[in-house]
């Protein structure tokens, strides 16, 4: 057997072995590079919009501060929201789960290989292409959710709202792909064994948000596409004196803005689950309610987008049907975090970083939740609507809910990316000082919107009496910008000279730990057989694994939907740099079209060229396959058409 | 200790039907782009209601003929692509597979040149108001899709013309037969949005 094992990986690992130097970066298809540059991208933009709000706390510091001017200030706020966002919040999970999803699934690699390489891509072309609008001064200013009429041609002349409606285009195209790659690795490609009631709580949470990227990002695309259209070639979509109608975009917008709420906290869910149950050392309580619960919240996510537009003078019956629905989604919510103290309360705990941070989410986010139940009531939020009370709110929600648990993640996971632990001392500081520097920060915002601060006003008076709590606001951020330089000096340093982690430093469940950190480009040397739904805590001393796999191609193992027993083998795409041109030709279409719309049609066609490309077979392979097919056949006994 | 292994050297390489990975993106793929067909009906409905002249006076009401003629063709192009096209790739056909496509391509081409001849006959523009700007986004966005079935379809007959078909191709094949039913039925709603609705939904 070890003889057999040891031939076996040679071959595999050449097979797997990712290319060298730039044309073999701009290659890379393998789930793990392309996982952590989504992840790495995401964290430059992060700082990018933390800079952003930092300059935003700087000038609100004063009353009368002159080191903003409002126009600056406005595409500030615009590029602040729409960073953490669309670049941000929404790509590093993306990034978490095609590194993670196929780990934990027990496959060698995602789905399509090949358009994971092209997701990236277009995100980081159209982060670029943002950013190098807003350096040429055409920055987008208009808030993160634009609305019109502000964004139409009319108020909005310029290139500069534009320059938003195209990135949402960008980055929900790459959103859309990972979701189609996520949710067919984790139904098709999981070992042998892992039945539905055996995938990983995050794997559930991340087939959740794929299926809520694939039905509410459409609704944004073309929300931004109308928007697009009406101010490049002049229809009428939101023109209410030609027939059209502004609350139309708002609808269109909220539609897939409050999903993508969830789109950003569900992935979160996932992470505290896993946490959890390794620094407990239980299962986590429930299972079947936590899957629920997540399903649950996804369908509901569709119904509450209404709860954005209460102040636009819907009518009173549709508004109570909103309210209604938005204080039903706490009960999901509620359920899991019931499910979880209980997992706390019954396990033995280990507080280590990872666990702190999920800690901090409890306390953040359920100040963040209360705030929510008290705004999904109609009258108290027509008096609180555009207020810094929001400003507040959603940064408790999304900080709490989404940014904790992803810091948590970071942790927890470093030492499978990297094979090495992070300094627990430093880890702790970066925690203390983010919960501290978070709660400085926001929870004055809450009495300052009660005292009536308007949100996106660049200065105040004096008189209003604001100054003190802005003052203690802009002080938190310190903090804040603290604990993020600790944290990230503590990964940079532990990369190099931390401890070496083993393959399963926490002594956790799920099956990315079987393997070696960093895991090998094929992840497993076997393709393991599960046997519960704690995978390595469930399985046997001599836990069978699958062999017969061929090692000269990247092959993967399908498995039925519903409880993964083995179906076929597949062989997935290798490296190639055809998705980077497909990419550059994306954005050819994309840029282009917002300074001349026929450029749409030139990326379109170059498009179709590189697409060609892309699919057709060389012909060695097509050889090989015959081949293959006809030996199939003739073994069976089956005849061979000569 | 022994060692027990779950041999899968047995199992076979590659499927043509919906147990492949490439099916279920394909699926995805349909999910999404039907999202965003729902949504350009909802829009349309939208507009509707919020609108007391729709479709407004100006506009005339849209011959009817051959818009049905172009609807009952893509209608019998779908029964060739499943008959000919998925069914013989199904059956390893080639020649059947072959003639499916040569077929659909010609229906495909015939189709784009009559909603071209429609599309300039219709009497508005996307820039008059805001119905012309959601009718011409559906006349787009399907022509769009259309376009892009039919030269998929082309490409394929040209592949399978010269090159060798294998497992891999067949199931290339049946999903872009999934994606012709797709924008086949897709249009089913349009059609009735585009010419038929004006005659019945315009108020006084």
């Amino acid at each position: 057997m070890s003889e057999y094992a040891l031939t076996d990986e040679r071959e595999l690992h050449a097979t797997w072995k990712p290319a060298t130097g730039l044309l073999g970066w701009l290659s890379e298809t393998g789930h793990k590079p392309i996982g952590l540059r989504y992840i790495v991208t995401a964290m430059c933009f992060f700082g990018a919009a933390g800079l952003e709000a930092a300059l935003m706390r700087l000038q609100l510091s004063r009353p009368n501060n002159t080191l903003l001017g409002p126009d600056t200030y406005n595409q500030l706020f615009t590029m602040h929201g729409t960073t953490m966002m669309f670049l941000f919040a929404v790509p590093v999970m993306e990034g978490m789960a095609i590194y993670l999803v196929p780990l934990m699934v027990g496959t060698r690699n995602v789905a399509f290989p090949r358009l994971n390489a092209y997701g990236y891509f277009v995100y980081l072309f159209g982060g670029i292409f943002i950013y190098t609008m807003f350096a040429l001064g055409a920055g987008a200013d208009a808030g993160w959710f634009a609305y019109v009429p502000l964004s139409g041609p009319g108020f909005s002349p310029g290139k500069r709202v534009d320059t938003w409606s195209q990135m949402i285009t960008f980055t929900e195209l790459s959103a859309l792909v990972v979701a189609i790659e996520i949710t067919v690795t984790a139904f098709k490609q999981r070992a042998p064994g892992m039945s539905l009631n055996r995938i990983p709580l995050f794997v559930w949470s991340m087939i959740v948000t794929s299926f809520m990227i694939l039905f509410a990002m459409p609704s944004v695309m073309l929300g931004s596409g109308f928007l697009a259209l009406d101010r490049l070639v002049a229809t009428h979509f939101f023109n209410q004196s030609e027939g059209g109608d502004t609350i139309l975009y708002q609808h269109l917008f909220w539609f897939f803005g409050h999903p993508e709420v969830y789109i950003i906290f569900i992935p979160a869910l996932g992470f505290i689950s896993m946490i959890l149950s390794a620094f407990t050392g239980r299962k986590v309580f429930g299972y079947p309610v936590m899957v629920s619960s997540l399903v649950f919240t996804g369908f509901m996510a569709f119904g509450l987008w209404v709860h954005h537009m209460f102040a636009t003078g819907l009518p009173q019956l549709g508004e109570s049907f909103f309210t209604a629905a938005s204080i039903v989604i706490s009960i999901p919510t509620g359920v899991q975090i019931f499910c979880w103290i209980a997992t706390l309360w019954t396990g033995r705990l280990v507080i280590r970083t990872p666990l702190l941070y999920v800690l901090g989410f409890f306390i953040v986010f359920i100040i963040g939740g209360l705030s929510g139940v008290m705004i999904a009531s109609v009258p108290l939020d027509l008096q609180l609507h555009d207020t810094f009370f929001i400003v507040a709110h959603l940064h408790y929600v999304l900080i709490g809910g989404a940014v904790f648990p992803l810091f948590g993640a970071f942790h927890f996971w470093f030492p499978k990316w990297t094979g090495r632990m992070f300094s627990e001392r430093m880890g702790r500081l970066s925690f203390w000082l983010l919960l501290i520097g978070f709660n400085v920060t926001f929870f004055p915002m809450h009495l300052l919107g009660l005292m009536g601060m308007p949100r996106r006003v660049y200065t105040y008076g004096a008189q209003m009496g604001w100054t003190a709590l802005n003052q203690l606001a802009s002080a938190g951020a310190v903090f804040i910008v603290a604990s993020i330089v600790i944290m990230l000096t503590n990964f940079f340093v532990s990369r190099r000279s931390g401890e070496p982690a083993g393959n399963n430093p926490w002594n956790a469940d799920s099956l990315e730990w079987s393997t070696a950190s960093p895991p090998p480009p094929y992840n497993f040397l076997h393709i393991p057989v599960v046997s519960g739904a704690n995978a390595l805590w469930d399985a046997a001393p001599d836990q069978p694994f699958v062999t017969g796999m061929r090692t000269h191609r990247r092959e993967v193992l399908v498995t039925k939907t519903l409880d993964a027993e083995p179906d076929h083998r597949e062989e997935i795409p290798g490296a190639t740099i055809v998705p980077f041109f497909l990419a550059l030709t994306t954005t050819v279409a994309l840029w282009g079209a917002i300074f001349f719309a026929w450029w749409f049609t030139v990326g379109t066609l170059l498009s179709v060229i590189v697409l060609l490309f892309w699919f057709w077979p060389k012909r060695e392979d097509v050889e090989e396959h015959l081949e293959n097919e006809r030996k199939f056949t003739l073994e069976r006994g089956g005849e061979v058409p000569t | 200790m022994t060692t027990r292994v779950l041999d899968v050297s047995d199992l076979p390489m590659e499927t043509a039907d919906s147990r492949a990975l490439l099916w279920w993106g394909n699926v995805g793929m349909l999910a999404i782009e039907g999202t965003m067909f729902a949504m350009l009906i909802a829009t349309w409905l939208y507009l509707k209601t919020a609108n007391f002249d729709w479709p407004p006076q100006s506009v005339p009401l849209p011959p009817v003929l051959w818009p049905s003629i172009a609807l009952g063709l893509l209608v019998v192009s779908a029964l060739f692509m499943y008959l000919l096209a998925d069914r013989g790739a199904v059956k390893d056909d080639l020649n059947s597979i072959r003639v499916g496509h040569a077929v659909c391509a010609a229906i495909g081409v015939a189709f784009l040149v009559i909603r071209w001849k429609n599309m300039t006959e219709l009497g508005f523009k996307w820039s008059d108001h805001a119905y012309g700007s959601v009718i011409w986004t559906i006349l787009g966005m399907h022509t769009f899709h259309m376009l892009a079935a039919t030269g998929e379809t082309i490409s394929l007959l040209v592949y399978e013309s010269v090159w060798p078909v294998t497992k891999k191709q067949l199931l290339d094949i049946r999903c872009t037969c999934v994606y012709w039913y797709f924008v086949v039925i897709s249009w089913i709603p349009f059609y009735f949005i585009v010419y038929v609705a004006p005659y019945y939904v315009r108020k006084g």
